[in-house]
């Protein structure tokens, strides 16, 4: 055996635990006391910054790429469209292009760039911008990437001036004024030959804000553009931060380390309400949440594919499935009350376009239809389908979802009141996603965004839709395919009076209630929040009842004001439920004196036993 | 009844159980491990179905414990207390099924490449040390995301990344039971492989390998309510790591609501405590050595 | 899984086997051979893992967005899908062997790229809370040692075990809500952290405290324990009691030979599990927004990014196997034990 260590060791021995400890535990003690004093001398310096809490990673900063929520809302940011979205009700409004006119046969549009306007980098903003931003989307699939589909169908575009852009189109088309297309600057991108790599910073813009930093996971870094042509911001910067987890964003907005976010959830907006540094912001939904009932898939060239329950196939069936669902409850139990009840396809947040009539729910009348058509109750109370097997049926939903996760429940509840079993499987998004584009289900879950222009969402139930054999090559939703929707679909696409054009759009939305191969469940409100002793408030859109961030537009953001939101309402007023810290702590020293103090009192005890032991 | 041998085996079970209980930790690691399996067991009787089903839910959203919910109610009105109740149930079958598992492939490994030398042993070596690196948790995360189903999936996924700690135990006990004398004189007399490996590195190696899966189930459990905390398994089952993933995206953390937060998290800490309390004790059992070290 | 936070304290007992003749040279190459071979077969491991996942990456790029069909399809031939599996595997291994990971779908840039911007924090993070977490288990694991049963040592390893058990993404979250109105919840920096040095490390110390502590509190308990126990084995050894025999001070025989001595198989232990702590850090770097490589796995998970995902698992498995050697060789140079045979 060694029974003596060159003096090296000893010394790394006690360095190690001895100074080190001590070196470590003083400069943790330091950073606790100093730090916050720090931050705050910062905070005070750039009070004319906003920042304003992300949960989304960003793709990519190439307008031509990014397809994220954030990545669009930079684009927004950082790049002029040609038209863009009345902060008030979504009516298209100047953006690049001050004016515009269609040609009688509806083929022709001349759009007139505005003068004067200038690029972040002080060259002027010419027709010859949007002409190279088109013609690169139409010439070169990277550029296509991201906004590929708005330059589909056209015949040619061209900026015969400094001021005319004109774009030709194959037929008419009603969503010229909805083209949400970054414009970018053809002397920066004209040197570009890859279209799908990353741009240099600071990025070169038209938008209110110019993106100057940004690290992945951690913050983007926006400068105000003070000679955007609407006139300069009111603030010098905007940071977007990165929170992974949205209870510590809360916490972040409550410590003033942030000054806006959205996506809260009803727990976490209700909290807020007893902040009275904090305004609350809701408005109408802008998503529609749906449960999708599988009426015989078929691919884009008519073959059937998936494996949904043939009994499906009976539009009876499926309009008694829908009929069993109860929005209201949805609303109240699962959103908390932060939802608005079943009715068009298109959200409420879109007003001009939603059909207000609610969906029903009628299980008697669900039943009498499902008795009419011969599906007969079993023994077990579930009916038997036309071929005589019991009608048991399948609901996919997203695993971690609350609404899938919750509402299922209540739903399997309403159906087998109606005769039908329904078993849910909650499974990870993926796998959702996979079954959802190849028709591998009876009833899913299913949800979108919807836009001003509701073109988007409506082509998504029209036969085009539809995935090739593989169940890939397209964005399928309820796999509907009906002449009349399709007809009239094409008749909202060509339908440039936009009166006529809501007409139809509500006439289709009527369709698909009756076709029943989707049924509404209720549409969530957006929770927003802000700091109400730093900031005026914002520039909402629609301006009643809409959002601040997340626009189709720039103008929440544009709008930022220090200042400061006055609110009548009480702030204690809202109290009652939520124990708060104090609970938490006398819960927590609790627990903790308990395990603790029962674990150590038995390690001490046996070891007492054991020393006793060793003693006899 | 009365056969030496049996007599022996009592005798040692005896002394074996003196030693046990001489270990204050260990014995009360085992009344709450008790108690534990007790809730489990009972759940079913104790909870009504009513208790657990979001539509029947009589409760206000996420309200502080009173006196009808003892520890307040959950984001859609259900028991807090009831849901942890019966919550035990899945977490400790889970834990256990996947410590056992684990074990098991473990063992097996161990004992071949142990017995067998040679390439099959190079073989079980190189596969056991490439598990062993791998980053268990992303493989997990990937294996459960790939299987379909609940409770299954992750017993497998802890399972299948959790083995090679006790295969490399196991080995070296088996090398070091073979180079007895004894088993030398059974291969002389003609015993073999199997008559070797079942009757005497077995019986040698079980109770090492019944410590380490007391041991292992501990970390199961804790590698169980990770999974269920990312999402992973099918999210309508209630285990104490589901509880907590539901409590972390209501918002209960900015609400405040310590009584859904708590609970699971301290029955998790409990119910580990109590496996690796009992677990450390059966080690001083079997290595009297190690008695002064605890 | 939380194997960094197991009690592996059979691992101490394992001394690398001597080498029968060859000398460390030679033991060296078979454990870099075997490390290398390692990390091949994870290569091929990652490669069909994570393409068994379900999810058709190109659906999830363009999830919500309004494209058509034809775009999919160019996307898939741009990402390479369209061609068959073991092209596809092909074309890979000859991007790594020139150091290509493949571009990153969810991030629009070279893969490697995005791990080598992410190992930084993830090193800061790990690092300090190891540094820290070994500083207070082997002082703390050493004086209970010393004073066994003493009232420290009682009170101590008992608080050890307690955190031991503990899940380190709860103790996260309960930290978070207990304390989060006085630190930074997440994240590195303040977008806005000052330029200058000092300044800054403040700033980032400052987003520190909350993570590290919480790591700290997850692994020191092990380490405490199991310094302690190797402390005991060594105070029963022979030459301690020739060592107090010849006369020494008690505290001389614990500072010279005793600590010395229990504390080679804890510090390999350290070393052993500092490959492990990365992919451990997961979840709490989940709970505190941390831009580190664990966050970026989770990323990478849900948007099935298969280029990432695969370089991710590569560079984790090197980071354990590196330390492994590491803990091999510092074991050697420390041990005479070792050195010697």
């Amino acid at each position: 055996m060694v029974t003596s260590f060159p003096i090296v060791e000893e010394r790394w021995y006690v360095v190690l635990v001895g100074r080190r400890l001590a070196g470590a535990g003083a400069v943790v003690a330091l950073v606790a006391v100093m730090a916050p004093w720090v931050t705050g001398v910062a905070q005070a310096q750039d009070a004319k910054v906003l920042r304003a809490g992300v949960t989304q990673d960003l793709d990519s900063l190439n307008p031509f790429i990014t397809v994220t929520r954030i990545g669009t809302e930079l684009t927004r940011l950082n790049y002029e469209f040609l038209t863009t979205y009345d902060p008030k009700d979504y009516h298209p409004v100047p953006g690049l292009a001050e004016k515009w006119e269609t040609s009688p046969d509806k083929l022709t549009w001349t759009f007139t760039i505005r003068s004067g306007a200038k690029w972040s980098d002080g060259q002027p903003i010419t027709a010859q911008d949007p002409a190279f931003t088109f013609s690169k989307m139409m010439s070169d699939t990277a550029a296509a990437t991201a906004n590929g589909n708005f330059t589909q169908g056209w015949e040619s575009v061209s900026a015969p001036d400094d001021r005319t852009l004109v774009i030709r189109t194959k037929q008419p088309r009603s969503t010229m004024l909805a083209l949400d297309v970054p414009i970018v600057p053809k002397h920066v991108w004209e040197k570009v030959t890859d279209f799908k790599a990353e741009p240099p910073l600071p990025l070169v813009g038209s938008g209110p804000f110019i993106v100057q930093d940004y690290k992945a996971s951690q913050f983007i870094k926006l400068k105000a553009n003070k000679d955007y042509w609407r006139g300069a911001p009111k603030i010098d910067g905007l940071d977007f931060v990165y929170y992974k987890n949205v209870d510590a964003e809360v916490q972040a907005l409550v410590k003033g380390d942030i000054d806006v976010m959205n996506r809260l959830v009803p727990a976490q907006y209700d909290t807020l309400k007893k902040d009275p540094n904090i305004k609350l912001n809701t408005g109408a939904g802008r998503r529609l949440n749906e449960i999708l009932i599988n009426p015989g898939a078929t691919s884009a060239d008519g073959r059937p594919i998936g494996d949904g329950n043939p009994a499906l196939k009976d539009p009876q069936l499926r309009r008694a499935i829908a009929l069993a669902i109860d929005s209201r409850t949805l609303v109240d139990k699962v959103w908390g009350g932060y939802a608005a009840q079943a009715a068009g396809y298109i959200p409420p947040g879109f007003s001009e376009f939603h059909l207000p009539e609610r969906t029903r729910f009628d299980p008697a009348e669900a039943n009498r239809m499902l008795d009419a058509a011969g599906y007969a109750k079993g023994a077990d109370g579930v009916r038997a389908d036309k071929q005589g097997k019991p009608l048991r049926l399948r609901l996919l939903g997203h695993a971690g979802t609350n609404l899938d996760e919750q509402a299922s429940k209540y739903l399997t509840n309403w159906w087998r009141d109606i005769g039908i079993a329904v078993e849910p499987q909650m499974v990870s998004d993926q796998k959702v996603n996979d079954a959802t584009t190849g028709a591998a289900f009876d009833l899913a879950f299913s949800g979108w965004n919807a836009n001003p222009d509701p073109d988007y969402v409506l082509s998504l139930q029209t036969c085009g839709a539809r995935p090739n054999a593989d169940g890939k090559g397209a964005t399928p939703d309820s796999f509907l395919c009906d002449p009349e929707y399709d007809r009239l679909y094409t008749e909202q696409l060509q339908e440039t009076d936009r009166g006529k054009r809501v007409e139809i759009v509500k006439k289709m939305q009527q369709v698909l209630a009756d076709r029943a191969t989707l049924v509404i469940l209720g549409y969530d409100n957006p929770l927003e929040a802000y700091r109400a002793d730093r900031w005026a408030p914002f520039q909402t859109q629609p301006a009643d009842g809409g959002v601040i961030l997340n626009q189709q537009g720039y103008w929440g953001l544009y709008s930022a004001t220090p200042g400061r939101t006055t609110d009548a309402a009480a702030p204690a007023a809202a109290g009652g439920s939520g124990g708060g810290n104090t609970g938490l702590i006398i819960g927590l020293v609790v627990a903790g004196v308990v395990v603790v103090g029962g674990v150590v009192l038995l390690v001490g005890r046996s070891r007492r036993r054991g020393a006793a032991d060793e003693r006899e | 009844m009365t056969s030496p041998a049996w007599a022996r085996r009592r005798d040692a079970a005896g002394r074996a159980w003196r030693e046990f209980a001489a270990n204050r930790g260990g014995l009360v690691g085992l009344v709450v491990l008790a108690v534990f399996v007790l809730v489990a067991a009972l759940g079913p009787v104790l909870i009504d179905d009513a208790d657990l089903d979001v539509t029947r839910a009589t409760g206000d959203r996420l309200r502080s414990p009173s006196g009808e919910f003892w520890l307040g109610t959950d984001e859609n009105g259900r028991s807090v207390l009831a849901l942890t109740l019966w919550g035990t149930q899945l977490s400790l079958v889970v834990g256990l099924a996947a410590a056992l598992l684990s074990v098991v492939i473990g063992t097996t490994v161990g004992i071949l490449a142990g017995h067998f030398g040679g390439w099959l042993s190079a073989v079980l070596l190189r596969f056991t040390d490439f598990f062993l690196i791998m980053p268990s948790l992303v493989l997990a995360i990937a294996l459960s995301a790939v299987l379909d189903g609940g409770a299954g999936t992750i017993i497998l996924a802890i399972g299948v990344v959790s083995w090679p700690a006790s295969a490399r135990l196991v080995r070296a006990q088996t090398l070091a039971v073979e180079a007895r004398p004894y088993i030398e004189r059974s291969r002389a007399l003609g015993g073999g492989h199997g008559h070797v490996i079942f009757k005497h590195v077995l019986p040698s190696v079980l109770p090492l390998v019944f410590v380490n899966t007391t041991l292992a189930v501990g970390t199961a459990i804790v590698a169980e309510s990770t999974l269920r905390f990312l999402g992973l398994g099918d999210t309508n089952e209630i285990t104490w790591g589901g509880l907590l993933r539901s409590a972390g995206s209501s918002g209960a953390i900015t609400y405040g609501a310590w009584w859904y937060l708590l609970p699971p998290g301290i029955a998790i800490v409990l119910l580990v405590l109590a496996f690796t309390l009992v677990g450390r004790a059966l080690e001083t059992v079997l290595n009297p050595k190690l008695r002064e070290r605890r | 899984m939380t194997d960094s936070l197991a009690p592996v304290e059979e691992s101490i007992a394992e001394v690398p086997p001597p080498s029968r003749g060859g000398g460390v040279v030679r033991y060296l190459l078979a454990k870099v051979g075997g490390a290398v071979m390692s990390v091949l077969m994870v290569v091929v491991l990652g490669f069909f893992l994570f393409r068994v996942m379900p999810g058709d990456p190109v659906s999830i790029m363009t999830r919500g967005r309004p494209v058509s069909g034809a775009q999919l399809e160019a996307l898939r031939a741009q990402h390479g899908f369209d061609k068959p599996l073991l092209v596809q595997f092909w074309n890979y291994l000859v991007g790594l062997v020139h150091g290509d990971f493949g571009q990153s779908y969810a991030f629009n840039a070279p893969a490697g790229v995005i791990i080598g911007e992410r190992l930084g924090p993830t090193l800061l993070l790990t690092g300090t809370a190891t540094v820290l977490a070994a500083a207070l288990g082997l002082w703390l694991g050493a004086k209970t040692g010393w004073h066994r049963n003493g009232p420290l040592d009682r009170g101590s390893s008992g608080v050890a075990l307690v955190f031991w058990s503990i899940p380190p993404w709860w103790l996260g979250v309960v930290l978070l809500m207990i304390a989060g109105g006085v630190f930074p919840t997440g994240g590195m920096q303040s977008p806005d952290s000052p330029a200058a040095f000092f300044p800054h490390a403040l700033d980032v110390a400052h987003h520190m405290v909350l993570p590290v502590f919480t790591l700290v509190l997850a692994l020191y308990g092990q380490y405490q324990l199991v310094m302690r126990a190797s402390l005991l084995e060594e105070m029963n050894s022979d030459y301690l009691t020739t060592a107090r025999a010849k006369g020494l001070r008690d505290d001389l025989v614990r500072r010279r030979h005793a600590l010395p001595n229990a504390l080679l198989p804890t510090a390999t232990l350290v070393f052993l599990h500092l490959g492990m702590v990365v992919s451990g850090a997961i979840t709490v770097e989940a709970v505190y927004s941390w831009p580190g490589l664990g966050q970026l796995t989770a990323e990478a998970l849900a948007s099935k990014d298969l280029p990432l995902l695969q370089g991710i698992f590569i560079v984790l498995v090197i980071a354990v196997v590196v330390m492994n050697l590491f803990a091999d060789l510092l074991l050697r140079v420390l041990d005479p034990r070792v050195r010697a045979s």
